[in-house]
């Protein structure tokens, strides 16, 4: 059974008024097996961003279904979705969305504090995390204090901490420098080496091209994708941009 | 040419309208203030000058009491507008900013401004004045009845109101001008388009900060708890009042953070979903809002301090006019044999028959009274009559045998025995001396009744707890005590231990009142036909300071006095609440724009809404009833030191005070909650508004 399995998606917004509708996703459906690194390009409006909040849980669709571990996301209340999400699902954001009352520490811990764990457990699940992710001397400072690299690893720390099925991240090289974004790169590997899927939307091929698969999304729906294999960094970039070029130029292959 | 600067001009009028727009909700609060206090203070100037006081008979005083009024509320309109308008303004350094980059110069987001400020001020004048003219007639009815005063029927506005009004509120107004122009001019286009979005560093504990409130506060406190002497009290009442508020500023600034941080300090209590995130973001929202709640917090102790003694110094008012005059026809004099007293009984008796009246309840005294200092229980004389305001004391002394003279069941006294009773002041202990200025006041020695140059010692056997006492003497701003020794040869020796054996003791007072059942005008006939036949006699004795008073013919004084209090009481009240409403929506909206954000990202970690609605309700509530709790202690330790503060004014009915200060913290509260719900709303419409 895939991990993830999202079938015949579609996601209609409607104007208030009901004057125009905007289809974002027409029919997208994919799965995504345990320990895959998954990385979802498109252009600007491809409907990248409603399709993860739609996995998030965030937003429903209008047709079609979403599976995480056999349960339809669908069937869960809406009083329970909180829970499941901190439960089951990380996120990584673009801008990090650190809260900024909240020390390096108290950030990573925010999902655990609401899940009602005791201080000695998530001290104890923080340290490991902390250590590998290079931010244990860091852990007191406030994010406006710490650079951008930091943040997301922050962020990512927060996602881990819960021991999540699965990690979502949304653009998380789009605001960073490119020596952060090696770094943010290599630690997704490093994450996804010790079996941890994710899911990653993104614009930049660099990002895309340490992914183990590519699925490319156009006018709402899954165009292409590409599989990793053997192939190394710099041949799947060459192979990300290649497919890019060809959707630009309208190439009419599916 | 022409017409091109012409429609240049335009283009910024439409703009600044444009913008005012926009930003209704944020303005609208502020537009109602400006109505509110112009047409309070326009009504103030226009009580003070109107024509319709003139027949009033103490309008001079009452006109004094009113301008007092319009001072106090000129000076806190002030304060609020200024305040809510640089609230305003730095909430829009984004705006100034998007001009600023879509190239307009600073000169001209200045000229914007101006004409914005311009039209709000132009709007609050003619609106606020109209408001005020057209509520003057009823506030004018309000004050009349207040006074119980015959209503006179007119219309006027005065042009001096107006000119007042005009002249206060162009002033602030012109201020705002300025500092709203500065705010454009001092800013980068940058910064100003980040807004209040650049990193907000964690507050710093201030310990010593911490340390000086809780020790300001606490003097305040002790101050208003220990100050027995009413005289004392005016002054210590400011005193106190001024170190509470200090103490109140520096808790809220310092003390909150560092209660906090030690909350946050313990790690079993912080992380605990409950605490977690209440406590962080306080520390935040102490760093930006304690001086707001501190303001909050003072404004509602002044609206029920202002209110619950106003209120009951005018409810109390007849218990204040029977403590000054116990009778409703009094007469005295100083200076008086036996003889004469007698005479003076005939006289009164002979007025009072030519009046149809039959005097009841009659009190007589005889008493001799001795000017001193205190200092504890040492009572000084001076022949050179200076008394220092402070301690001045009037002791009133009488012999058993005029004690037994007004009714009372009978006493042994031996010498160097007393019966005490305080009217207004503090004798602490049992045992008091009596010295004069200059001689030596220590070595006190020796038992009771020994004289000599030592002073005289009077012991106390017995205090009164209650007597029919002299009521002229209330008026007064002085300690008084009445003294019963057993005869004038002890009477001579303390008033020699007080003055010295050279002085000579004058004859004894006397005191004459009585109750009579008639009408106020017959009353008042009386009391004018007894001072003319008392100065005929006292002409024909050789006496002077012989007089008669009466309660009827000085109601309408003490009705300008205590009403024209209580009126502008009413009005500081209303000012002080809608200062208090003000601040707390201008509070709510903007915690609302700086935590919207922080709840967003809560709810994509893991919280759900109605986990986000409970943290901001319990934060929320923490934040806006602590003004309010804090208010209500402060008005606790304040009680006591208002009380002594009323018997100055001659109001001792302490348990009217009590019911009318529960009362309107009541009140109060209620009115608090009502507001914080209707801006609470606002909040959460602020904060669940959806981006994009």
């Amino acid at each position: 059974m895939p991990l993830l399995e999202v079938s015949d998606l579609q996601k209609i917004y409607t104007s208030r008024f009901g004057a125009n509708q905007v289809q974002a996703l027409s029919s997208v459906s994919f799965q995504v097996e345990r320990g895959e690194y998954v990385a979802i390009m498109g252009e600007s409006g491809s409907g990248k961003t409603t399709l993860l909040n739609i996995l998030a849980a965030l937003d429903q669709p209008t047709r079609g279904e979403v599976q995480l571990n056999g349960k339809n996301l669908r069937s869960i209340k809406e009083k329970e979705l909180a829970a499941f999400r901190r439960d089951n699902l990380g996120f990584v954001f673009q801008d990090f969305n650190l809260l900024d009352t909240f020390s390096v520490q108290d950030n990573i811990l925010l999902p655990l504090v609401l899940a009602g764990k005791a201080y000695n457990e998530m001290n104890a699940r923080l340290q490991p995390i902390a250590r590998k992710l290079a931010i244990s001397d860091i852990q007191a400072k406030y994010p406006y204090e710490i650079s951008g690299g930091q943040k997301q690893r922050t962020a990512i720390a927060r996602a881990l901490i819960t021991k999540p099925q699965l990690i979502l991240a949304d653009e998380p090289t789009g605001a960073l420098d490119s020596r952060a974004t090696a770094e943010l790169l290599r630690l997704f590997r490093e994450i996804n080496d010790e079996g941890q899927t994710i899911l990653m939307v993104t614009h930049s091929i660099t990002a895309a091209s340490h992914a183990k698969r590519v699925l490319f999304i156009k006018d709402g729906a899954v165009y292409h994708q590409l599989y990793r294999a053997s192939m190394s960094t710099a041949a799947m970039y060459q192979k990300i941009s290649d497919t890019l070029t060809l959707i630009a130029t309208g190439g009419a292959r599916k | 040419m022409k017409t091109q600067r012409k429609m240049k001009g335009s283009f910024y009028v439409r703009l600044a309208l444009n913008n005012l727009r926009k930003n209704a909700k944020a303005y609208l609060p502020y537009l109602l203030t400006c109505f509110g206090t112009i047409a309070m203070f326009y009504n103030m100037c226009f009580l003070m000058l109107t024509r319709d006081i003139g027949p009033l008979s103490n309008s001079v005083s009452l006109r004094q009491i009113l301008m007092f009024g319009a001072v106090i509320i000129g000076i806190f309109s002030a304060i609020f507008l200024l305040y809510t308008n640089s609230f305003l303004v730095k909430r829009r350094q984004k705006e100034f900013g998007l001009f600023n980059i879509l190239g307009m110069e600073k000169r001209h987001v200045a000229r914007i401004m101006a004409l914005e400020t311009l039209f709000t001020s132009a709007v609050s004048l003619v609106i606020g004045i109209l408001t005020g003219i057209l509520l003057s007639k009823l506030m004018l009815l309000l004050l009349f009845k207040i006074l119980s005063a015959n209503i006179t029927f007119g219309f006027e506005i005065p042009g001096g109101a107006i000119r007042n009004t005009l002249c206060l509120f162009g002033i602030i107004f012109g201020l705002t001008l300025i500092y709203n122009i500065a705010q454009v001019y001092r800013a980068k286009p940058v910064e100003l388009l980040r807004g209040g979005l650049v990193g907000e560093k964690e507050p710093r504990t201030k310990w010593v900060l911490a340390v000086i409130g809780i020790l300001c506060l606490g003097a305040g406190y002790y101050l208003a708890l220990t100050t027995e002497a009413p005289l004392a009290a005016l002054g210590i009442f400011f005193l106190a009042v001024l170190l509470v508020m200090i103490g109140t500023y520096c808790l809220f600034a310092a003390g909150s953070i560092a209660v906090l941080k030690l909350l946050r300090r313990n790690k079993q209590f912080y992380y605990q979903s409950r605490h977690f995130i209440p406590v962080s973001g306080m520390i935040y929202r102490m760093k930006q809002n304690a001086i707001g709640l501190a303001n909050i917090c003072i404004l509602s102790s002044a609206v029920i301090v202002v209110l619950s003694t106003t209120v009951s110094l005018y409810v109390g008012m007849e218990d204040v006019l029977r403590t000054r005059y116990p009778r409703n026809v009094i007469v005295n004099a100083t200076d008086v044999s036996d003889r004469q007293a007698a005479a003076l009984d005939t006289l009164i008796a002979e007025q009072a028959q030519l009046h149809d009246m039959t005097p009841q309840d009659v009190i007589r005294h005889r008493y001799r009274i001795f000017l001193t200092n205190q200092d504890g229980t040492e009572f000084v004389g001076d022949r050179d009559q200076y008394y220092a305001g402070q301690s001045m004391a009037m002791l009133v002394f009488m012999t058993r045998a005029d004690y037994l003279a007004m009714g009372y069941q009978s006493v042994t006294l031996g010498p160097g025995e007393a019966l005490l009773y305080v009217s207004r002041g503090h004798i602490p202990g049992e045992v008091v001396r009596f010295g004069a200025a200059g001689g030596d006041a220590g070595g006190a020695g020796g038992a009771a009744g020994t004289h000599g140059d030592a002073g005289y010692t009077l012991s106390i056997r017995e205090r009164l707890n209650s007597f029919e006492t002299v009521g002229q003497l209330t008026a007064m701003l002085a300690g008084s005590y009445y003294f019963i020794v057993n005869n004038d040869q002890t009477l001579t020796e303390i008033h020699n231990a007080l003055f010295g054996k050279g002085a000579a003791m004058a004859e004894r007072s006397y005191y004459y009142g009585f109750d009579v059942a008639a009408a106020p005008e017959a009353q008042i006939s009386l009391v004018s036909a007894l001072n003319t036949k008392l100065k005929e006699y006292g002409a024909s004795q050789g006496v002077s300071g012989l007089y008669a008073e009466g309660a009827e013919s000085e109601r309408a004084s003490f009705y300008t006095l205590y009403g024209g209090l209580f009126f502008i009481g009413l009005f500081l009240g209303l000012l002080f609440i809608m200062g208090t409403v003000l601040i707390i929506y201008y509070k709510q909206v903007a915690e609302g724009y700086d935590d919207k954000e922080r709840y967003e990202i809560m709810q994509k970690v893991g919280m759900s809404r109605a986990e986000v609605r409970k943290v901001i309700r319990s934060q929320v509530l923490a934040v806006f009833f602590l003004p309010l709790i804090t208010a209500a202690i402060h008005v606790a330790f304040a009680f006591k030191l208002i009380t002594r503060l009323l018997v100055v004014f001659n109001l001792t009915n302490v348990p009217l005070f009590a019911a009318c200060t529960g009362l309107t913290v009541l009140l109060f509260a209620v009115l608090y909650i009502f507001v914080y719900a209707l801006t609470a709303k606002t909040y959460y419409q602020i904060v669940s508004q959806v981006r994009g």
